[in-house]
């Protein structure tokens, strides 16, 4: 849903004067996460978990926008507590798969040969099962938790990175500026890491953008199985399991959560395409 | 200029470089020879798939598998073909430059040109940063880069053609190398731009002492710049010699060819001669000269044996069987 409304904004915005403007309303849509991410006390009424039992299951009001959740908590308040938390899946699940898939793919894909193999098979490896199903296994061996999710999506994401970047390093080591480099004498990890990777890293911050919206919904999709963030921790997919019981008589308790994993997941790849768009052009 | 100096700075003997396929080996550089004496020009020239870019190439052991060098390529001295690896590192780049036929695609896009120079500095010289800074500043005044000092932070496609080739050169000639390989290095320019470049090279030649290959299909360049021309056919050196000499009275049935088809003004306007067929494939060479297909002066022995390189003239060689009928032509 995140990535077909994302293509539907970019769409309505293809003109050549208003090419830009997608990513800035991403960018915004960003910020705004990243504020309640650094300031949520600031911008939530109320404590997270505090029970009120004078305020059991109200509809959105003045005082409670989202309404309030079967034990009087406020919906509102939860929903932006839940952005740090969510915001830190969206990075904690990324970063080492960036750094580590980056790496093994521009070395993969300079040298070739046995690394080239060892680590090829170890990706088709990962890759023969589906990508939640494995997640769900691991996690379920380790038991449930953030950490946890942490290890079983970073031993899985980075081959994805891995794959983008053996592909276009592949191009770039046969370019002429790739054999410049090495007549002016310089050792092969600089032509790798300085010469090569800055010229083949576009399609992998493109891709980074997209798996921390993929991941936000995998991580709420985990808390919602069960998997992840454990309750009372808000966390946007922790919300809308508990709400989902209360679907017909109180729709506010998922609802809003939903509504903010759809904005975030729009927000990331908003600004991975106008990244993607910023660097097309400059080619 | 000083050619046949007692000691050349760079001498290629059997050099010899084959591509494995699946059809069996193909020799795309067939036993050339050559020597490069101390400010020197050295042009060679041949036509596409000639060998002279992979010539050129695996001078610093640029061919990569599955192509394969063999022979010996000595630098003052030393055998670059066998030299371990971090000394082959201190040659390319310290003391031989190389500058590639497009500067578009040879120079790092996402890499301003000051930091290019700089880097190259870096490696193969003892400057601090600011000596770096003031160096690569010089290097672009030296080039011809006006406003050199703001144009380093720039990025090589905020350059034109011409003025991204003068940043190679800065790049290339950034450690004062005593030698530069240059292949084709205007072919990609326009005609204007070509001689510009062509003078940058040959007064940074004479400023620095340095000596040149250049490799290039075009005889107007050479004619223009080299000293010295070995022209090659096929993967062999045919004819070699003194600019002079072998322009005005080629000794190979290929190079007369080859000076018919180009086009010379002020002369009375006449259809240009141009060679018929096609340069032999490296898979399907025949048996005796591999010009002799195309050569209107080809006789039996041609066909036959391979006609080996001689001597025709003082220090003027050629690979063939007519070069005595060919004295006096064109």
């Amino acid at each position: 849903m995140s990535l077909a409304l994302t293509s539907a904004i970019t769409s309505a915005f293809s003109s050549a004067r208003n090419r830009r403007i997608p990513f800035y309303v991403g960018v915004a849509i960003m910020t705004m996460f990243l504020l309640f991410t650094l300031f949520p006390g600031f911008f939530a009424p109320y404590d997270p978990l505090a029970f009120d039992y004078t305020q059991l299951s109200h509809p959105p009001s003045l005082a409670h926008p989202f309404g309030t959740d079967n034990f009087g908590r406020d919906v509102f308040s939860r929903v932006i507590w839940a952005t740090r938390i969510d915001m830190q899946i969206a990075v904690f699940c990324t970063i080492f798969p960036l750094i580590f898939g980056t790496i093994v793919g521009a070395l993969t894909g300079y040298y070739g040969g046995w690394l080239d193999a060892v680590f090829g098979r170890l990706v088709d490896l990962v890759i023969t099962f589906p990508f939640l199903v494995i997640v769900i296994a691991i996690v379920a061996v380790l038991g449930p938790g953030l950490i946890n999710m942490y290890i079983a999506v970073s031993s899985v994401g980075w081959v994805f990175y891995a794959q983008l970047m053996r592909a276009d390093v592949q191009v770039q080591k046969q370019s002429d500026y790739a054999a410049a480099a090495r007549v002016l004498g310089y050792d092969e990890p600089r032509i790798i890491f300085r010469h090569l990777l800055p010229n083949a890293i576009t399609p992998i911050i493109v891709y980074w953008m997209t798996d921390m919206a993929l991941d936000i919904l995998l991580g709420s999709s985990l808390g919602y199985l069960g998997l992840g963030a454990q309750p009372p921790t808000a966390e946007w997919g922790v919300i809308i399991a508990d709400g989902k019981n209360f679907m017909s008589t109180a729709w506010w308790i998922a609802v809003f959560p939903g509504v903010a994993i759809v904005l975030a997941g729009v927000g990331f790849s908003l600004v991975g395409d106008g990244i993607a768009d910023y660097f097309r052009r400059r080619d | 200029m000083t050619s046949g100096s007692a000691e050349p700075l760079l001498s290629v003997s059997g050099l010899r470089v084959t591509f494995g396929s699946s059809r069996g080996d193909l020799v795309a550089v067939d036993g050339v020879d050559f020597e490069v004496g101390l400010g020197e020009v050295l042009g060679i020239a041949g036509e596409s798939g000639s060998g002279k870019s992979v010539t050129l190439r695996s001078i610093l052991r640029l061919v990569r598998p599955p192509g394969r060098v063999s022979g010996k390529v000595t630098w003052r001295g030393r055998d670059l073909l066998t030299m371990a690896e971090p000394e082959l590192r201190r040659v390319r780049g310290g003391e031989i430059g190389v500058i590639f036929q497009e500067p578009m695609t040879a120079l790092n896009p996402v890499l301003t040109v000051g930091l290019q120079i700089r880097e190259n500095l870096k490696e193969h010289t003892n400057l601090d940063p600011a000596g770096r800074q003031r160096r690569a500043v010089e290097l672009m005044d030296q080039v011809g880069i006006p406003a050199g000092k703001s144009r380093l932070e720039d990025y090589p496609h905020q350059f034109s053609g011409g003025m991204r080739q003068r940043a190679m050169i800065a790049i290339a000639l950034a450690s004062n190398p005593r030698l530069l390989l240059a292949d084709e290095p205007t072919t990609a320019l326009d005609v204007t731009i070509q001689d510009q470049i062509l003078k940058l090279i040959l007064r940074l030649r004479s400023e620095l002492n340095m000596s040149v290959i250049l490799v290039t299909h075009d005889l107007g360049v050479i004619a223009q710049t080299c000293d010295r021309l070995a022209v090659m056919y096929a993967g062999r050196v045919v004819e070699s010699g003194p600019v002079a000499s072998l322009l005005r009275r080629p000794r190979h049935a290929y190079t007369q060819a080859l000076l018919s088809a180009v086009p010379r003004a002020g002369i009375v306007r006449q259809p240009l001669a141009s060679i018929p067929g096609q340069p032999p494939l490296l898979s399907a060479l025949p048996a005796g000269c591999a010009f002799a297909p195309r050569c209107s002066l080809a006789i039996d022995r041609c066909r036959a044996e391979y006609p080996p390189l001689q001597e025709v003239d003082g220090d003027h060689f050629a690979a063939c069987w007519r070069a005595a009928e060919l004295v006096g032509a064109p």
